[in-house]
């Protein structure tokens, strides 16, 4: 017992002096082109599940919810939501907005980094 | 042993009950959704659970100490429209990244995750609607510089 608690007290001073090393979600750096008011927007007919996501936090896109198209990148058009949030996560989380090209979603764009997430597998959005 | 096991229990009890926030409630205070500032948006920080509730991690958002995550309070500051960082650390630093418009709201929930020696506090956005339920029980416990 007394051997045991010392085990642990002695690794926590050692794993207490280390920083942890957290998961990060892989992001490219990407040009955004604002289309202010562009007055474009996409409606989901149906719920949308996104399994591939970074560290495994799965994500679900709204049925019924609305996704105003904002700017560009490179990738694809980029979709705002109107009436959920959506995020990516792994130790840290980032607001995330829908990356779109020909009715496929092929990842997701970071606000705030300025980055993209790409899907290794494009999803066919169910758009009204 | 016994005795000790229980007189742990008691005393992680009375910190966690002591840790956990006093002030009026959400639904006592009634604050605005938005800010009155204009070109401002308004962000709810709230912490809806006991779990973990010593730990009380100082919320960092762009850098700049706003508050505290303590179990079952809440604050909110308005802040010009644009881009947000929200940092919170324990053992580990954990931030959450959003943006915020003129005249609109967010809501960043507090939650503990299991660490290794001790909880992770982490900031999670959530939609207005899952805020505005779970805010409620929350109690006001004020900015951190007011």
């Amino acid at each position: 017992m007394q051997r045991s608690f010392a085990l642990l007290i002695l690794m926590g001073f050692i794993f207490g002096g280390c920083a942890f090393d957290v998961a990060h979600v892989t992001y490219h750096p990407t040009v955004f082109t604002a289309q202010p008011q562009s007055g474009k927007s996409i409606a989901l007919k149906e719920e949308v599940k996104i399994t591939q996501t970074p560290c495994g936090y799965h994500r679900t896109l709204k049925q019924g919810s609305n996704w105003d198209l904002i700017g560009s990148i490179p990738e694809g058009n980029v979709y705002k939501p109107r009436d959920q949030v959506l995020t990516v996560e792994c130790s840290n989380i980032y607001e995330a907005y829908l990356v779109v090209m020909n009715q496929s979603m092929v990842g997701f764009y970071l606000p705030v980094e300025k980055g993209f997430v790409e899907l290794s597998k494009e999803i066919n959005l169910p758009i009204e | 042993m016994k005795r000790f096991i229980k007189s742990f229990i008691l005393i992680s009890l009375a910190i966690s009950m002591s840790a956990c926030a006093t002030g009026a409630k959400f639904t006592e205070v009634q604050p605005d959704l938005v800010s009155e500032k204009q070109e401002h948006g308004r962000i709810f920080f709230y912490r809806p659970s006991s779990l973990g509730a010593a730990l009380q991690p100082d919320v960092l958002l762009n850098g700049e100490k706003v508050g505290e995550a303590i179990s079952w309070g809440f604050f909110y500051v308005d802040r010009p429209a644009g881009t947000y960082t929200c940092v919170t650390s324990t053992e580990v630093k954990r931030k959450v990244s959003f943006t915020l418009e003129e005249g609109k709201t967010r809501f960043v929930r507090f939650s503990t995750s299991i660490g290794f020696f001790v909880g992770h506090v982490y900031g999670e956005l959530v939609d207005e609607s899952i805020g505005m339920s779970e805010i409620k029980d929350c109690h006001y416990i004020g900015q951190a510089n007011q």
